[in-house]
């Protein structure tokens, strides 16, 4: 061993122990007894259905953009709750162990947490929401949309798309098993040097830590190099730049910051492992090492993923608004432009994270001027969004309700970033609830985003759509919610109120913290309307399908083909003749025209290889964390003759006829011809028509290429 | 689709690659890492010399990181390693380059170092 560790160490077990159970924990042992059930009961339920094999060759071995989107979004949705979990605990001891006349339960001197365990919540909430939610639920968007939208069949490397989800989840596996084996962090979501040393964090919490966030990181840097390669190389034939969706610049714009900033966390958190694990000095303050550094590299990246996060979703909101406000997208050339300048500015602004470092005017004064740029573009963004829905004819659906709800947060968020960049006022409010109110109104930018996105998108995938009254019920508990925690966190930050206290000793607050705690509430009862959300919707479905256009005014390719969306993306590839493709043939009356014939398609096999690998990943974190040598090689030369054994493999690929294609293709819409009599019978036929024939002026369709009038399904 | 073919093999990109190339790259920057890790344990340089010398090592490894294991030059074939290293060198320059001016900046107001102007007080 190169470091001392405090209670024992055997070559078998590593760190591992009985002890580390924590089975006497009143919170966490009945817990674990509900997950234990809960994991009994699925489990029964699969294999009572007889589901194992489907579930095996339709999802866990799948190479198909969709379906690992769909994981990829489960995943954060299931993270977001656990997440949602914490922040209800962190609230919850807040407004109880106020004053010193409070109570406490459990072991706890004030409220229901001792503050060892009130750290890892607070650490785990920030961690999990902003790395295993956030980041998910955005990357399983891009793997959906941006194929489809530029016209691509699959990822440009779809087993490598499927390693990266089941890294992830590898990661998502290893904070969750930290509830019940051993501790979890106790330093915060960033970590603070030297706290994490093991000197003073002699338990494994900081280790879940470190290979949590190196497997997201891992995870999602594969991700961004996959949609990156996708974008540049698999755009249909006339998908020119210029035409790209939206969304997808933002993509290729939020993936360029992934690729170029998680390495900077991986060698952070590296160097914080060599300190841990071989006892080097990079972030102690003896033998030459820095503390500060650390907090360097890691807001190096820190910076950049917060902009990583929040570009997916402007692209999401610029996808939104255009379609239900009948109107093209304003400006769409300085909205590609502010995406590119805001990734190009997040990678100079990170100092505005340690102001307080006390570097001296002229440095902190750079960062305050770079930091203020980024307002330049957002605001662009901004106007862009209010001028398209200027004058159009704006429809406030719950996907809408949820975009306009983001773009008030954004611009809370954004003035109080700026707030934050002026480092007089920083000074001030540095370590406050401020900054915590702050992030949170710009991280609820994206989590209005998703909720957006998966109302607009859910028919796309699944070809029906979701419950409006339970969606707009949902949105207006969230924003109740949203309110009543948010507002008062603001006032409390200006009264002085320090984040991350496990104990509040100002009775002042008091008051306030009862009103956040009720706002939580408030947000439990809007995830309730949620699963409401989700069970009236899939009982409804036949009710509610759709056709290719879900929405009969959407803009960008993905409207083009089948909802739900054929598992090879386009039968024939569309030839691409404009920006805003869909709305294009809509008004030129050839949306419907289908292709004279097929031809064969050539897709990826599906491989157990990936899931597997994510396995041994997890198997790889969890050793390390215990320190069980063995294991560490055995899965890492595992991992090593697996990764070799597959690339030497490779995959031929199988072919669909076009044979089978076009029987395919057939039943699709057969399928859709049913729909669309239903859709016309109960909407009155206001969609579509009225819009697509209007131009009877325009050249015959017979010129479009590849396609001819004969085939239209509808007629 | 530039080129019609379906064997990734004969790609540029792959073609320019040997074997001979991912093992020199790897030994290069094994052998400097430690020689590094060497002179910091060994104390056999004094701190300055030290900084120098890791950084002269730390430079050469990442050009035959590069070179020989990314394969990123400035051929015509491949324009987008070209576009990689555009987006790279001011990435670089901007994060090594302004971490080392703030903590410059950071030592000048909190601490006297050996060869800084605080020491003549
Ligand atoms: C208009 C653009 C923005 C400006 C000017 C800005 C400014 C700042 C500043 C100065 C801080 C440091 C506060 C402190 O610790 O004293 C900060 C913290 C933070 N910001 Fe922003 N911000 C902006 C946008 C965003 C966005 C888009 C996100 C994420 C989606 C975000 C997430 C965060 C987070 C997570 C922290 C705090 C991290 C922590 O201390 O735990 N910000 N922001
Ligand atoms: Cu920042």
């Amino acid at each position: 061993m190169l470091v001392d560790l405090a209670g024992g160490w055997n070559p078998m077990l590593g760190r591992l122990a009985w002890s580390q159970i924590p089975y006497d924990n009143p919170i966490l042992a009945p817990l674990f007894v509900a997950v234990v059930i809960g994991t009994i009961i699925i489990l029964g339920l699969i294999t009572y259905y007889g589901k194992w094999t489907y579930l095996w060759k339709e999802w866990l071995t799948t190479v198909d953009h969709k379906k690992l989107g769909v994981m990829y979004i489960i995943l954060g949705l299931v993270m977001l709750f656990r997440g949602f979990i914490d922040g209800l605990m962190i609230r919850t001891q807040q407004a109880w162990a106020v004053g010193t006349h409070s109570s406490g339960v459990f072991g706890a001197t004030h409220g229901y947490l001792t503050p060892f365990h009130f750290g890892q919540v607070y650490s785990a909430h920030g961690l999990i929401m902003i790395l295993l939610a956030a980041t998910p639920l955005l990357v399983g968007f891009m793997n959906i949309i941006v194929p489809i939208q530029i016209g691509a069949r699959d990822m440009a490397y779809p087993y490598l798309n499927a390693l990266g989800l089941w890294i992830t989840a590898a990661a998502g596996a290893l904070i969750m098993i930290s509830l019940f084996v051993g501790d979890f962090a106790h330093n915060g979501w960033f970590g603070y040097a030297p706290i994490f040393e093991l000197q003073y964090s002699p338990g494994v919490g900081v280790d879940y830590w470190i290979w949590t966030m190196e497997l997201v990181a891992l995870g999602t840097t594969l991700g961004g190099i996959n949609i990156l390669a996708t974008i540049i190389k698999m755009r249909a034939p006339g998908m020119s730049w210029g035409r790209l969706p939206i969304f997808v610049w933002a993509s290729l714009s939020a993936n360029v910051i992934a690729l170029t900033s998680f390495p900077a966390l991986q060698v952070a958190l590296g160097l914080v492992a060599a300190d841990r694990y071989l006892g080097a000095h990079f972030f102690t303050a003896g033998l030459g090492g820095n503390l500060m550094l650390y907090t360097n590299l890691f807001w190096i990246w820190g910076h950049p993923e917060v902009y990583f996060v929040i570009l997916p979703a402007f692209g999401m909101m610029s996808e939104i608004f255009p379609t239900f406000s009948e109107k093209p997208l304003f400006g769409y050339i300085t909205m590609v432009l502010a995406s590119l300048a805001i990734a190009g500015v997040s990678w100079l602004v990170w100092l505005h994270h340690f102001f307080t470092m006390g570097a001296g005017p002229y440095v902190n004064s750079a960062f305050s001027v770079a930091t203020m740029l980024v307002g330049i573009p957002t605001g662009v963004k901004v106007f862009n969004w209010a001028f398209t829905m200027y004058r159009g004819r704006l429809t406030f659906n719950a996907a809408m309700l949820w975009a306009i709800g983001a773009l008030f947060l954004l611009l809370i968020g954004g003035l109080t970033g700026m707030m934050l960049a002026v480092p007089a006022i920083n000074y001030m409010v540095h370590n406050s609830v401020f900054v915590v109110a702050h992030f949170h109104s710009m991280l609820l930018v994206i989590v209005y985003a998703i909720f957006a996105s998966v109302i607009y998108w859910f028919p796309k995938v699944f070809g029906f759509k979701l419950d409006e009254f339970w969606a707009k019920t949902m949105f207006w508990l969230f924003s109740a919610g949203t309110t009543l925690v948010f507002v008062p966190m603001y006032m409390l930050g200006f009264m002085g109120m320090t984040r991350r206290l496990d104990y509040v000793f100002n009775t002042a607050w008091h008051p306030y913290l009862l009103v956040m705690e009720f706002g939580i509430v408030v947000y439990m009862i809007s995830v309730l309307a949620f699963f409401a959300l989700l069970y009236v919707s899939i009982r409804d479905h036949a009710k509610n399908r759709v056709g290719t256009d879900a929405w009969g005014t959407s803009r960008s390719l993905e409207w083009l083909t089948h909802s739900p969306v054929p598992f090879y993306n386009f039968a024939v590839l569309p030839h691409i003749s404009t920006r805003d493709e869909v709305a294009w043939r809509r008004d030129n009356g050839i949306d419907h025209v289908q292709p004279d014939h097929y031809e064969d398609i050539h897709m990826p096999n599906n491989t157990g290889v990936a899931i597997i690998l994510g396995g041994l990943t997890f198997v790889l974190g969890f050793a390390l964390v215990w320190r069980i040598w063995w294991l560490c090689i055995l899965s890492l030369l595992a991992i090593m003759a697996l990764v070799i054994y597959r690339s030497f493999k490779g995959d031929p690929g199988y072919i669909i006829t076009a044979a089978e294609l076009e029987e395919m293709e057939k039943d699709a819409m057969r399928r859709e011809a049913q729909i669309g009599k239903q859709h016309y019978r109960v909407g009155g036929g206001v969609l579509g028509d009225a819009i697509a024939y209007e131009r009877s002026d325009l050249p015959p369709l017979a010129s479009q290429p590849g396609s001819s009038v004969g085939l239209d399904h509808r007629s | 689709m530039s080129h019609g073919h379906d064997d990734p093999t004969l790609h540029p990109e792959v073609q320019i690659s040997t074997s001979r190339g991912y093992f020199l790259g790897f030994a290069i920057s094994s052998i400097l890492m430690l020689v590094a890790t060497f002179l910091v344990t060994s104390h056999a340089v004094p701190p300055f010399g030290l900084l120098m010398v890791i950084s002269a090592c730390a430079g050469i490894a990442i050009m035959a990181q590069i070179y020989f294991l990314l394969h990123i030059d400035i051929s015509e074939h491949n324009i987008w390693n070209t576009v990689a290293l555009v987006l790279f060198i001011p990435l670089f320059l901007i994060t090594i380059g302004l971490t080392w001016w703030m903590f410059s900046q950071l030592y000048l107001h909190t601490m006297i170092m050996p060869g800084m102007p605080g020491m003549m007080h």
